[in-house]
C-alpha cells in the first residue's frame, strides 16, 4: 500500500477520534483453494460512512459475509462495539445491532412489504410459538406495536402503498428500497449495504444516495457500502477501502484514494472507463468529490 | 461356515440388485438433479409386464422381458419429457413430489388392471437350478444376477468413458450451463438418462421378482432400499451407488440370517431397517455418503 | 434531489390481519356457524363418519402443513409421530388388561390421554429434529421415510403397548360411563354417537387451526416462512435456525399426535402396518392439492384425500374395494389425488386454495395496487425514523380493534 493510504489508514477519522466501532483485523477467507482475502485490516469509526470498492472478485462480498458470520475466516480478528465478532454466529449478528441488505434479491419473493420489515424486527420482537398461538395478550400488542413501527418506517421512504403487496410484484428499485427498510427496521447501529444502486439508472441511485446520507446526517448509523458504482461512491463516503484480489490496497478519504497510484493502476483506469453500468465517467474526466452531493 | 458364505452370496446376488436400481436413481440425478421416488413403481410395472407376457399372452420369457422393457422406457421417456421438462428450477419439494405424484398413478394403475393380489414371477429358471459346491448352493437367479450387473457396470463404464454420448452425459452431470454452450443438446441427454435408468431398473426389478417368486403391487417399495445404499455411496457417485448396493444387500441378508440368535432381543424384522439405520448414521456423519461430493454454496 | 415531508397517516394496513376483520367475513362465519348446527342436528350417523373421519385427518393435515408448507421441512413421516400419539393414548386409555397378552392400559380419561398424546408426539419430534436438521431437501426426506420404515418395525415387536402384529383396540373419548361410542343423554337430551364424537373432533380442529393460524401471523410464522424460503437470509436477519425448526417439529409433532390418537381411537382397533409411507404420502399430496401452507387448504385437501373417496362409497358409485383390480373408490381417488399433484405442482403451487385466490382476484380487480405505472413515492424525511428518540407508544395512532 502507498504513503498516502498508510497515512490515512492510521490517522483518526474526521467524526471521533474515539475507539472505532468495528475494526477488522488481517482477515483472511479462503475456500477449496481461493483465496478470497488476504490478511484485510479497516477501521470503521462510530457514524461514519465507509465505502468498500473493488473489481468483481476482489472479495467485497466475503468480506460482508464474514461480518455477517456465514464464513469463516481463517485467520484474523474482528471486534464490534467491544464484542469480538467472530465468537457469534451468524443470526446472532442482527441481535447486536448489524443490519445487512442483501446484493441480490429473490430471497422472499411472495413475502408482502410489511412483513418483510417486521421479519427485519425479528430480534427485536418476542413472541414465540406458545405465546403466539394464544396471540391474544402480549403477542397481539407486540404485533400492533411493530407494525405500526414499521409501517412509519414504510411511510418514511415513500414504501407504505406496497405494505401488502409480495416483494416479487415491486418494480427492481423498489425492492431494493424495501429491503433498506427492512435493515432500518433492526435499528442497527450498522448498516451493512451490499451494492445499494446495483442495476439502478441514475435517479434511482440518486435517491438510495440521498438515503443512505439521511440515515448518516439524520440518525446517525454508521454504514459500510459495497458498491461498484464510484461515482456513489466519491460522491458521499467519509472513506474508502479498495480491495482487488482480497487484498486491501489502499484506503483513505475519497479524494486520497483516486489519487493512489496503485488504485489508479488496479482498478481506475481503463477498466472503469468500460463499466458502463455504473454510469461512471471516462478516465479523464475528475470524479466528484464529496463536495459535490447536491450537484448532478 | 458354509451358511455365512450361502448368506454372504445371497446378499451380494441382493446387492446387485440393490446396485441396479440405485445406479437407475444415481444416473438420473447425476444428470438432472432429480429424485425420482417413482422408481421403484417403474421397477413395478416392468415385473407386472414381464409377468403377464409370460403368463396371459404366452410369450416367451426374454421377449415378456423385451416388452417389459420397453414399456417402462416409454413410461420413463414420456414422464420426462411431458412433465419434468416443466419443473426446471422448481425448488426439490416441487420435484420430488411430482415423482411421487407419478408413483401413485402407476401403482394404481397396476392395481387397476391387475387386481391387488400376488401374482406368479415369470422366471427362465426352474426353482433349484444353480451350482452346488461345497455344502452352498449357488442359484441360478443369483448367479445370474450378478454377471448381469457386473456386464452391465462394465457396458456403462465404458459407455460413460469412451461414447460421445457417455461423455456428454458426464459433461451434463458436472454443468448444464457449459454443456449446453458446447452444443450438448440437454434434452437428448436428460431423455437418454432416464431411458437407461429405466431399463436398468426394470433388470434389476425382473431379478427381484424371480427372488421373491411372486410380486404383489407393493413389489416397488423393495426399491427404497436403494435410498440408503445411494447415499451410503453418495448419492452422485455411479460407482458408489453400486458398492453401497452391494454393501447394503450383504449386510442386509447376514443380518437376516443371523436375526434368530438375536430375535429375543431385538425383535423380529430388523433386517429390514439395518440399511435405514445405516443410512442415518452415515447422514450424522457424512451427510454427502462416503463417495458424494460437497457442494461448495456460493452466497 | 429534494426531499418533502408529508404527514403521517393511520393506515389500516398497520393492523394485524384479523379473522373476522370485514363484514363479508362475518357474514361467511355466519353461514358457517348456521351450516354446523344443522349439520350436528340433522345429519345421519352415516355421514356423520364421513365428516368425522375427514377433520381427524384435517387436523393431520394441518401438521404437516405446519412442518412442511409453512416451514419448508419437507416430511414423509408423519405416520410415524400419528402412532407415538397414538400409542401413548392406548397406553394411558386402554381398558387394563384382563390377561397377561392383552396390551397395556390404565384407563385414564380421554381429558388426560388425548392431550398427553400430543406431548408424548411432541417430545419425541424434539429428540428427532436435531438429527433432521441437519439434512435438507431429499436428505431430510428419506429420513422421516426411515423413521416410518423404523417406526413400524418398533410397533411390531412392542407388543405390551401396540398389541404386535395382531393389533390393539384403542380408548374411546367419553365422560365416565358415558362413552362417545353410544348414544347417551346429556342434560335431558339424547346425543348420537356420531354427535358426541363430532363436538369433540369440531372442537380440536378449531382450536388447531385458531393456533396454527395465529402462530403464522406472528413472530414465529414469519421466522417459519423466512426459514422456508432462504435459511441463510434468514440467519442474516436474526432467525435463529435451530430453534425456528425445533419449533416447528415440536408443534407439528403435537398436532400429529392428537390426530393419530383420534384417528386411532376412532377406528377402535388398528394394526401397526396401518402407520404406513403410504397413508403418509396420502396427507403430504392432501397439503399439495389442498394448498400448501394455509390453513383451509389443509382442511380442502383432506377432504378431498380422505373424505371423497368415503362420499363416493356412500353413494355406492363404485365397488368399495377389490382384489381383482378394475376401478374402486379407492383406485380411482388414489388415480385422481395422484395426477392431481402432478397437475397443481406444475401449474398451481398453491393448491386449491391457489386457484380460489385467483378467481378472488379476477373478481376483485381493484383491490390490487398498481405496482407497475405512476411514479414512486419519494423517500421522505428521515428524521424521525429509527434510531432517533421515537418510542414505539408514539408510533402512528392505530384504531382499537375489538378482537
Amino acid at each position: 500500500m502507498s504513503d498516502v493510504s498508510t497515512a490515512a489508514e492510521n490517522a483518526p477519522s474526521p467524526t471521533t477520534g474515539a475507539s472505532p466501532l468495528l475494526k477488522v483485523e488481517e482477515i483472511s477467507v479462503r475456500f477449496a483453494g481461493v483465496h478470497a482475502l488476504t490478511d484485510v485490516s479497516f477501521q470503521v469509526q462510530s457514524g461514519e460512512l465507509f465505502a468498500i470498492i473493488g473489481p468483481n472478485g476482489a472479495g467485497k462480498t466475503s468480506l460482508f459475509n464474514v461480518l455477517s458470520r456465514v464464513y469463516q475466516p481463517v485467520s484474523g480478528k474482528v471486534t464490534f462495539d467491544g464484542h469480538d465478532l467472530l465468537r457469534y454466529r451468524a443470526h446472532q449478528v442482527a441481535r447486536l445491532s448489524i443490519a445487512r441488505t442483501f446484493q441480490n434479491l429473490g430471497q422472499f419473493p411472495n413475502t408482502p412489504v410489511l412483513d418483510y420489515l417486521l421479519l427485519g424486527r425479528h430480534t427485536r420482537m418476542r413472541s414465540g410459538i406458545l405465546l403466539g398461538g394464544i396471540y391474544l395478550g402480549p403477542t397481539r400488542d407486540e404485533e400492533r406495536k411493530n407494525r405500526a413501527y414499521c409501517m412509519h418506517l414504510l411511510e418514511l421512504l415513500g414504501l407504505e402503498r406496497y405494505a401488502n403487496i409480495p416483494l416479487k410484484l415491486l418494480p427492481y428499485g423498489l425492492q431494493k428500497r424495501a429491503d433498506l427498510a427492512r435493515a432500518l427496521a433492526l435499528e442497527p447501529k450498522l448498516l451493512l449495504l451490499d451494492e445499494p444502486v446495483a442495476g439502478m439508472n441514475l435517479r434511482e441511485s440518486e435517491e438510495i444516495a440521498s438515503a443512505i446520507l439521511d440515515i448518516k446526517e439524520q440518525l446517525g448509523v454508521t454504514q459500510i457500502l459495497v458498491e461498484h458504482d464510484m461515482a456513489l461512491v466519491m460522491g458521499i463516503a467519509d472513506r474508502v477501502l479498495v480491495l482487488d484480489f482480497g487484498r486491501a490496497i489502499a484506503q483513505g478519504t475519497p479524494t486520497q484514494v483516486q489519487a493512489d497510484p496503485d488504485v489508479i493502476k488496479a482498478y481506475l483506469g481503463e477498466e472503469f472507463g468500460e463499466k458502463a453500468v455504473s454510469g461512471g465517467n471516462g478516465a479523464n474526466v475528475a470524479l466528484p468529490d464529496a463536495n459535490d452531493r447536491e450537484g448532478a | 461356515m458354509a451358511y455365512f458364505i450361502q448368506l454372504f452370496f445371497a446378499g451380494i446376488a441382493q446387492g446387485c440388485i440393490y446396485a441396479l436400481i440405485g445406479l437407475g436413481f444415481s444416473i438420473i440425478f447425476k444428470a438432472s438433479e432429480v429424485i425420482n421416488f417413482a422408481q421403484g413403481e417403474l421397477l413395478l410395472v416392468g415385473a407386472y409386464v414381464v409377468s403377464a407376457g409370460v403368463f396371459e399372452w404366452h410369450l416367451p420369457f426374454l421377449l415378456a422381458l423385451v416388452a417389459g422393457l420397453v414399456v417402462t422406457v416409454l413410461i420413463a421417456l414420456l414422464f420426462e419429457r411431458i412433465i419434468l421438462q416443466r419443473m426446471i428450477g422448481r425448488p426439490v419439494f416441487s420435484i420430488l413430489m411430482i415423482t411421487i405424484g407419478l408413483d401413485i398413478i402407476l401403482r394404481t394403475a397396476v392395481i387397476i388392471i391387475w387386481g391387488s393380489q400376488q401374482i406368479p414371477a415369470a422366471s427362465p429358471f426352474n426353482t433349484i437350478s444353480g451350482i452346488n459346491y461345497g455344502g452352498v448352493h449357488f442359484g441360478a437367479n443369483d448367479l445370474w444376477t450378478i454377471a448381469v450387473t457386473i456386464v452391465l457396470c462394465a457396458v456403462l463404464f465404458y459407455f460413460f468413458r469412451y461414447t460421445r454420448y457417455g461423455l456428454a452425459m458426464r459433461a451434463t452431470a458436472l454443468d448444464q450451463e457449459a454443456a449446453l454452450a458446447v452444443g450438448i443438446n440437454i434434452r437428448t441427454i436428460y431423455a437418454l438418462a432416464w431411458g437407461i435408468a429405466a431399463a436398468i431398473a426394470t433388470i434389476g426389478g425382473v431379478f427381484l421378482a424371480i427372488d421373491s417368486f411372486a410380486i404383489d403391487p407393493t413389489f416397488g417399495g423393495a426399491a427404497l432400499i436403494a435410498f440408503p445404499a445411494i447415499i451410503l455411496g453418495g448419492i452422485d457417485s455411479i460407482s458408489g451407488a453400486v458398492v453401497g448396493g452391494i454393501v447394503i444387500g450383504v449386510i442386509q441378508l447376514l443380518t437376516a440370517g443371523y436375526e434368530s440368535h438375536v430375535a429375543s432381543l431385538l425383535g423380529a424384522g430388523i433386517h429390514e431397517i439395518t440399511p435405514y439405520i445405516i443410512m442415518i448414521l452415515i447422514l450424522l456423519i457424512r451427510p454427502y455418503g462416503l463417495f458424494g461430493t460437497r457442494k461448495v454454496e456460493r452466497i | 434531489m429534494s426531499l418533502t415531508a408529508t404527514e403521517q397517516k393511520t393506515h389500516a394496513s398497520a393492523q394485524p390481519p384479523r379473522f373476522l376483520g370485514s363484514r363479508s367475513r362475518w357474514l361467511g362465519f355466519g353461514i358457517g356457524v348456521l351450516l354446523v348446527i344443522m349439520f350436528f342436528s340433522f345429519a345421519s350417523e352415516d355421514w356423520f363418519s364421513i365428516v368425522n373421519y375427514t377433520m381427524i385427518t384435517a387436523i393431520a393435515a394441518l401438521s404437516l402443513n405446519v412442518l412442511s408448507g409453512y416451514a419448508g421441512q419437507i416430511s414423509l413421516g408423519i405416520t410415524f409421530f400419528m402412532a407415538i400419539g397414538a400409542y401413548t393414548a392406548a397406553l394411558l386409555g386402554g381398558t387394563p388388561p384382563t390377561s397377561p397378552l392383552d396390551p397395556q392400559g390404565f384407563g385414564l380419561s380421554f381429558l388426560i390421554w388425548l392431550p398427553a398424546a400430543g406431548v408424548a408426539a411432541a417430545l419425541v419430534g424434539a429428540l428427532v429434529g436435531p438429527v433432521a436438521l441437519r439434512l435438507r431437501g431429499f436428505y431430510l426426506a428419506i429420513v422421516t421415510l426411515a423413521l416410518v420404515f423404523i417406526g413400524q418395525y418398533i410397533f411390531m415387536n412392542v407388543a405390551p403397548i401396540t398389541g404386535g402384529p395382531q393389533g390393539r383396540s384403542f380408548p374411546i373419548p367419553g365422560f365416565g360411563d358415558l362413552a362417545f361410542n353410544q348414544q347417551n343423554d346429556y342434560f335431558g337430551i339424547a346425543f348420537t354417537a356420531g354427535q358426541q364424537y363430532f363436538a369433540l373432533i369440531l372442537l380440536v380442529l378449531i382450536l388447531s387451526a385458531l393456533f396454527v393460524a395465529n402462530v403464522m401471523r406472528s413472530r414465529a410464522g414469519r421466522a417459519f416462512r423466512a426459514v422456508r424460503d432462504h435459511e441463510v437470509g434468514a440467519s442474516i436477519m436474526g432467525v435463529n435456525l435451530f430453534e425456528a425448526k425445533m419449533g416447528a417439529f415440536i408443534l407439528s409433532s403435537f398436532l400429529a399426535g392428537i390426530a393419530g390418537a383420534l384417528l386411532a381411537s376412532y377406528t377402535s382397533y388398528v394394526t401397526p402396518d396401518y402407520w404406513s409411507l403410504t397413508l403418509a404420502i396420502q396427507f403430504v399430496a392432501a397439503i399439495i392439492v389442498g394448498g400448501i401452507a394455509t390453513i383451509w387448504g389443509s382442511i380442502l385437501g383432506a377432504a378431498f384425500v380422505f373424505g371423497l373417496p368415503q362420499v363416493i362409497d356412500y353413494f355406492s358409485l363404485l365397488p368399495t374395494s377389490s382384489n381383482s383390480g378394475g376401478l374402486t373408490s379407492g383406485n380411482l381417488n388414489a388415480l385422481i389425488y395422484g395426477a392431481l399433484i402432478i397437475i397443481f405442482l406444475l401449474f398451481e403451487p398453491e393448491g386449491v386454495i391457489g386457484l380460489v385466490r385467483r378467481i378472488q382476484a379476477l373478481l376483485h380487480k381493484s383491490n390490487r395496487a398498481k405496482a407497475e405505472g405512476g411514479e414512486p413515492a419519494e423517500i421522505i424525511d428521515l428524521s424521525s425514523g429509527p434510531g432517533s428518540s421515537v418510542n414505539l407508544e408514539d408510533a402512528a395512532p392505530v384504531k382499537g380493534d375489538s378482537e
